[in-house]
């Protein structure tokens, strides 16, 4: 079975079609990243996988079923771009984690013994353990990222989606993301990250899929994206709609304030 | 007590317990998802649903119910459409509940609208034995509703859009929560009257988010200050000859307000104390590090080092090196204590 699978997929918001005619297949355990200039529609694709944006035609199926229709959506694990642990009523992170797993336990299941333990080991293995009790208002800004990277693993996903898990991340914090990710994919997890940026992430990632204006630009080994070729001397293969000149990532300031599209 | 020899007074604290307990309960869910102004709404609507009931001669309380309900259900259809904003479905949520209500108060044969005042600024010691038991019966449901989906309400409320990524049902958890405030505007409108009935579901709720740790803490917290402020201002309106509602409402701001200020000056200490410390060290003769003679203690992510007999944190600002204290004190906000 294959975690993705789009044909001639058209995704966008209202009536307006922001992804067109994409066909993408993404193996289980693969690990992809999306890659793409803002508003080049990377973005939409993710949340078209989440039921988050618009299916407009074509076919678009995750986890084995059509999109929306799944039943399988609580083995989805999604990091949203923006952290949003902000409501206004506090809650601590262990609360905050929980609700990663909330989705796999039906409309009336409450967390078991065995749903606290897979709560703790997410937080644990973010590097948080400590902190379970704590609100997450007195957390750092990564480290309320690592909460949401957190409710997301707490779901044993099969497939984890994440946007910009890296932007606006100290060095530090994004050698701790990309050593979670590879134990995650370790596990059999596919993953499917949108960034802007590879580097951090390339020991973890091994496809790459450019986005460029609403369609796939490039497909193949992340090495032959750009994003290393930019550093080591290789060249860009022919037909990757990529002109060094205007090189995706690397003019890109590394803190996105667009709202993500 | 005195209080207590009357039958009506005995009602209306009955009353005014329920309400007081139900109402926060539900309000948490609303200021997590900045919905505050929902219950104003619904109250406004239910009016509408009054009139209906004092025109055909039914009991106001069940059609008040039936009309809040449906405007609730009304307002999550249409927001979830998302061609019209929250704030503006709202807006014609208001004025449509309350100018149903008047035009059909107004079409009441003379006399029979009389008690228009009760409704809108409520009238808690003309609660009847039904009035109580049809309470008794609200209150129980929505507890019960309450308990068996709140962490999927709080799912829902606090991010919406992840809890929709991952496939739990959110309008259907939209409108429970929904239905939930329109039973709890319907239990209100005696105790405190509809212009005032979002102010317990609110009021309490915000003086807890400010003393709790925990989402589970602030609805404990909030149910029991919605509690004890109903019954109080219930009973001192007894003896003061005040109106209930408003009586229970200033007691409730007047808590939110004592809670501010311990909140504000709390944290005035706290900053304060962090200064001093930062201001002792700021000439601080090395950075800490692997045997600068300060014992290293790991804390989460970082290390940091004994000093003195507290804890420093090094961590870096635009113009150097800056300490902060860790193990002193407790981080006062999301600010200066849990970086690092």
């Amino acid at each position: 079975m294959s975690a993705i699978r789009l044909r001639g997929a058209r995704i966008g918001y209202g009536d307006v079609a922001v992804v067109q005619g994409v066909d993408l297949t993404v193996a289980d355990g693969e690990a992809v990243a999306v890659l793409g200039s803002n508003g080049s529609g990377k973005t939409t694709l993710a949340r078209g996988l989440l039921g988050l944006a618009t299916v407009l035609g074509g076919e678009v199926e995750v986890l084995g079923a059509p999109v929306g229709r799944s039943r399988e959506r609580g083995r989805i694990g999604y990091v949203p771009q923006r952290h949003t642990v902000s409501g206004a009523v506090p809650a601590t992170v262990r609360e905050v984690v929980g609700v990663g797993r909330l989705a796999r336990l039906g409309p009336f299941g409450r967390l078991r013994p065995a749903d606290r333990a897979a709560v703790q080991d997410a937080v644990a293995a973010v590097g948080l353990a400590d902190r379970l009790g704590d609100p997450v208002a007195s957390l750092s800004g990564g480290q309320q990222r690592r909460v949401l990277v957190a409710r997301a693993l707490a779901a044993e996903p099969e497939l984890l989606v994440m946007d910009e898990p890296t932007a606006g991340v100290d060095a530090a914090s994004q050698d701790a993301l990309a050593a979670v990710l590879a134990d995650v994919s370790a596990t059999g997890t596919t993953l499917l990250v949108v960034t802007h940026e590879t580097a951090a992430l390339a020991g973890v990632l091994t496809r790459a899929v450019v986005v460029d204006h609403g369609r796939i630009g490039y497909d193949g080994p992340l090495a032959g994206a750009g994003a290393e070729s930019a550093t080591d001397g290789h060249h860009h293969p022919e037909g990757t709609g990529l002109a060094p000149s205007r090189g995706y990532r690397l003019d890109q300031p590394r803190v996105t304030t667009d709202g993500g599209r | 007590m005195e209080v207590l020899e009357y039958g009506f007074m005995q009602r209306a604290l009955l009353a005014s317990l329920m309400v007081g307990l139900v109402a926060p309960a539900v309000g948490v869910f609303l200021v997590q998802r900045r919905l505050s102004l929902l219950g104003d709404g619904l109250g406004h609507v239910a009016l509408t649903g009054v009139a209906v009931g004092v025109l055909t001669s039914t009991a106001p309380v069940g059609t008040a119910l039936v009309a809040a309900v449906l405007g609730a259900v009304l307002i999550e259809l249409v927001r979830a459409r998302g061609r019209t904003s929250g704030d503006v479905a709202l807006a014609v949520l208001f004025y449509g509940g309350i100018a149903g209500g008047v035009v059909l108060l107004s079409l009441a044969p003379q006399g029979q609208a009389t008690n228009l005042e009760a409704y809108l600024f409520g009238a808690i010691t003309t609660t009847t034995t039904a009035d109580v038991a049809v309470f008794g019966v609200i209150t129980v449901v929505v507890l019960g509703v309450v308990s068996l989906l709140g962490q999927r309400l709080y799912a829902v409320s606090d991010d919406e859009e992840y809890a929709r990524a991952v496939g739990l049902p959110v309008l259907a958890l939209n409108i429970v929560l929904a239905a939930l405030v329109a039973a709890t505007v319907v239990l209100s409108m005696r105790v405190v009257g509809l212009l005032l009935i979002s102010a317990l579901m609110i009021v309490p709720s915000a003086v807890a988010q400010q003393l709790a740790r925990s989402f589970r803490q602030t609805v404990y917290l909030a149910c029991g200050i919605g509690l004890v402020t109903s019954v109080v201002g219930t009973t001192a309106s007894y003896y003061t000859g005040t109106p209930s509602g408003g009586t229970i409402v200033l007691l409730a701001i007047a808590l939110f307000l004592l809670a501010t200020a311990a909140v504000a000056v709390r944290e005035a200490t706290a900053r304060r104390r962090h200064r001093r410390r930062a201001e002792v060290h700021a000439a601080h003769p090395h950075e800490h590090g692997a045997g600068c003679g300060h014992p290293a203690v790991p804390h989460g992510d970082h290390v940091d080092y004994d000093h003195d007999g507290h804890l420093h944190a090094v961590h870096r600002t635009g113009t150097g090196v800056h300490y902060d204290e860790h193990g002193e004190h407790a981080a006062p906000s999301a600010g200066t204590g849990g970086r690092a």
